[in-house]
């Protein structure tokens, strides 16, 4: 799995790629909450190029999200298909997560 | 060199081997040098010895030349009468104790004078006259080559014929008689000398045990040597044909030129010997003294022998020095082994050798000994470790127990049902996962049925799906609906739910009299239905969250009406996700295919074989997450079916 990580505008983006399961997981959990604690509280995290999620990953941004939640903050995704597109759609993360087709559409959302 | 010999041989080898070298260079050169030195002690004694025994016969040849030219001159000074002569003869011989016999040879005056020549020679002591009575002196040596040159000659050595048969030569030298500016040739002085004194002289000088000296006269003739049988029967040149030796001949040559030389000679008897030669300038003769190499080397062989015995000897000495060396660091080396092996077999009560040196052994042995301890002491605490990580698994095994009793187990669960059957089946992972599936009537007519997968592993999976299970049937009982059910226990479940742990949950309630199925879906895989048509389709998707993600969810209420003959299949993403060695999952396409191939089984056959495709699609590769899988089907009422 790899991070990267830009600040455009208002908001953050991160784009994951690789795998998102048990082992990797937890490095994405630690990389936003070092962005978080840093300030950020505005992401766009970019998934086009993330291949698999487990629910250890979903587990990761639930945390993440609480987090947030706490500090007035917002989580949205752009890019999500594939695979990790069913499994958002399955586990109900599509209906309390804001989803977009482009990172352009995401950080339309933060004006 | 063999690497697997003891350090002991390859020390001793490598020392031995290098010391034996060392000795052989110094001995060689030393052996070498001695022989220069030697060699050129030995030209400068045998000069010594040469010129010394030179100097002697040329003293005695000298004086008998000198009496012999004294005697020409009174007889070319004075008139002398017959007896006049004959006693200066008689005190020439007498007087002269070199000399055998002298005679005075007058030229004949003319062809018919009557021959002159009286001879004083000695014998047993007595003086013996002869007078000569023929002209035969005419045609001797000794007249012939001093009336030619003019000049005072020494003859070859020849063998007296006074019947002594000594080995004899003569001194001749004209006189003269002057008259008015013009010499006129009177006659021939003549001595004679018995070389025996020569001979003796010759033989007496000794070079070490076996060394000699010889003469040769001025062509070479052999006049002494220790072979008697050689003198006068052979001269060097002769020799040298009979040993078709050019050098001998040159050697010969350069003799009889009166040269003197000192040279690596082989003689008579093939021994290797050095030869030193110069000449007697009165005769021209040349004396050369031999020296046989081995006994001249004999010292310095003597010598190098001694050497060589005393470096064997220091060889063998450090050769057992280094063995006890040797022994000294195999030794406790030997022991540390055997005391590592023991170690090594786990027994740290084992004695090491005991530190007897401050040296890189010692140094070694504190090292194992420190080993030992640190091993020692790892060794009890991972034993610790081990018996605590036991006990921890031995907990986790009961937990695990405990989440699998949780679970009904029993087959058909309703066998007084005949509305319906269900059959499940869990495949638990390695580690204590989080699956778990549950059933049981709400009513008479209403069948619950849960299947849910936690997140995580381990004992916070196994706490939360205990939880979970028991929140989810205490609120099923109460009769609420699905949807209710769901959204009820997620907010038990998310409120304090710091860790984020959350069960993706398929909950269902089935009227068996009628088949209307109603049910929400909580973030779970998709079951799939299966007509009695044969046909296969997934459940819609609902959109449902994760029970316990977020607190305040509400959950969508599905209905689907299950036609008699109708299955419901459930499962959890171990079943999709199952890999195999190349990585790939095993997917909704081949669960669906699976389905497709059991259709028709019986419920337990096709549940069976379903696994059944799991595991030959897995093969070798370890299975990471629990499978889960449960099928209910329905059979519907005896007045629905008719």
């Amino acid at each position: 799995m790899d991070i990267q990580s830009c600040k455009e505008g208002m908001a953050t983006v991160v784009s994951v790629t690789g795998r998102m399961d048990a082992i990797t997981a937890p490095a994405f959990e630690k990389a936003l909450n070092e962005l978080i604690a840093a300030g950020e509280i505005r992401f766009v995290v970019e998934l086009a190029g993330l291949d698999y999620i487990s629910s250890a990953g979903l587990r990761s941004i639930l945390a993440i999200a609480k987090a947030l939640k706490v500090k007035g903050g917002l989580i949205c995704f752009a890019n999500v298909a594939g695979t990790v597109k069913e499994v958002f759609d399955i586990s109900g993360f599509g209906s309390i997560f804001q989803m977009h087709g482009s990172v352009a559409d995401s950080l339309a959302t933060f004006g | 060199m063999p690497a697997d010999r003891s350090i002991a041989f390859r020390l001793i080898l490598v020392i031995t081997l290098s010391g034996t070298l060392i000795f052989s260079a110094v001995l060689g050169y030393n052996y070498y040098r001695s022989r220069l030195v030697l060699q050129n002690e030995l030209e400068h004694n045998a000069e010594n010895l040469a010129m010394s025994s030179v100097n002697r016969v040329e003293t005695v040849l000298t004086s008998v030349t000198k009496v012999t030219e004294g005697v020409a001159r009174s007889l070319e000074s004075g008139r002398y009468s017959h007896e006049e002569l004959l006693g200066l003869l008689r005190a020439t011989v007498r007087e002269n104790s070199e000399i055998f016999g002298a005679c005075t040879a007058f030229e004949p005056l003319s062809a018919k004078a009557r021959p002159y020549g009286p001879y004083y020679y000695k014998q047993n002591g007595q003086l013996i006259y002869d007078p000569e009575v023929s002209f035969q002196y005419l045609l001797q040596d000794w007249y012939q080559i001093s009336r030619e040159l003019g000049k005072t000659e020494w003859t070859e050595p020849y063998y007296g014929d006074n019947g002594a048969n000594t080995l004899m030569a003569t001194c001749s030298t004209p006189f003269y008689e002057i008259s008015g500016g013009t010499r006129r040739l009177k006659g021939i002085v003549a001595s004679d000398v018995s070389l025996d004194w020569l001979t003796g002289m010759v033989a007496s000088i000794k070079v070490l045990k076996t060394g000699y000296a010889f003469l040769l006269s001025r062509n070479g003739t052999i006049v002494t040597h220790p072979s008697k049988e050689m003198i006068m029967n052979e001269t060097i040149f002769s020799l040298a044909e009979a040993r078709n030796d050019q050098g001998l001949r040159a050697l010969g040559r350069k003799m009889i030129q009166g040269k003197s030389d000192f040279l690596p000679y082989t003689d008579i008897n093939g021994r290797k010997s050095w030869l030193y030669y110069a000449p007697i300038p009165s005769v021209g003769w040349t004396l050369a003294v031999v020296f046989p190499e081995a006994e001249l080397l004999a010292q310095v062989k003597k010598l190098s022998l001694t050497d060589a015995a005393m470096g064997l000897t220091g060889i063998l000495l450090l050769a057992i020095a280094v063995v006890f060396i040797a022994r000294s660091i195999t030794t406790p080396l030997q022991a540390l082994a055997g005391a590592t092996a023991a170690i090594a077999r786990g027994d740290f009560e084992v004695e090491l050798p005991a530190v007897r040196s401050n040296d890189e052994v010692g140094t070694l042995t504190t090292a194992f000994q420190v080993m030992k301890s640190s091993l020692k002491e790892y060794i009890s605490r991972l034993t610790e470790t081990t018996a605590a990580k036991e006990r921890i698994e031995s907990e986790l095994n009961i937990a695990h127990d405990i989440q699998m009793g949780l679970l009904p187990k029993t087959f058909p669960p309703f066998p007084d049902r005949h509305e319906f059957d269900l059959f499940a089946l869990m495949e638990p992972a390695k580690e204590v996962g989080g699956d778990f599936y549950d059933f049981f009537l709400v009513d008479d007519t209403h069948l619950c049925f849960v299947i849910a997968d936690v997140s995580g592993k381990g004992v916070p999976a196994a706490l939360f799906m205990a939880m979970s299970m028991t929140l989810i049937k205490a609120t099923a009982r109460q009769g609420f609906p699905p949807d209710e059910i769901l959204a009820r226990v997620n907010n038990e479940l998310s409120r304090d739910n710091d860790t984020c742990m959350f069960v993706t949950t398929f909950c269902g309630v089935l009227d068996t009299e009628t088949g209307e199925l109603v049910y929400a879906n909580g973030g779970h895989n998709l079951p799939l239905h299966l007509k009695s048509g044969n046909r296969v389709s997934w459940l819609p998707k609902s959109g449902g969250l994760m029970v316990g993600a977020m607190e305040g969810i509400s959950y969508r209420r599905e209905q689907l009406l299950l036609e008699p003959g109708d299955r419901l299949f459930l499962y959890t993403d171990g079943v999709t996700e199952a890999m195999n060695e190349q990585e790939e999952i095993f997917s909704d396409q081949r669960l669906e295919r699976s389905l497709s191939a059991v259709l028709g089984h019986g419920l337990r056959e096709s549940v069976d074989g379903i696994m059944a495709h799991i595991r030959a699609f897995s093969g070798t590769a370890p299975q990471s997450d629990d499978i889960t899988l449960m099928m209910i089907h329905y059979n519907g009422t005896k007045d629905s079916r008719r």
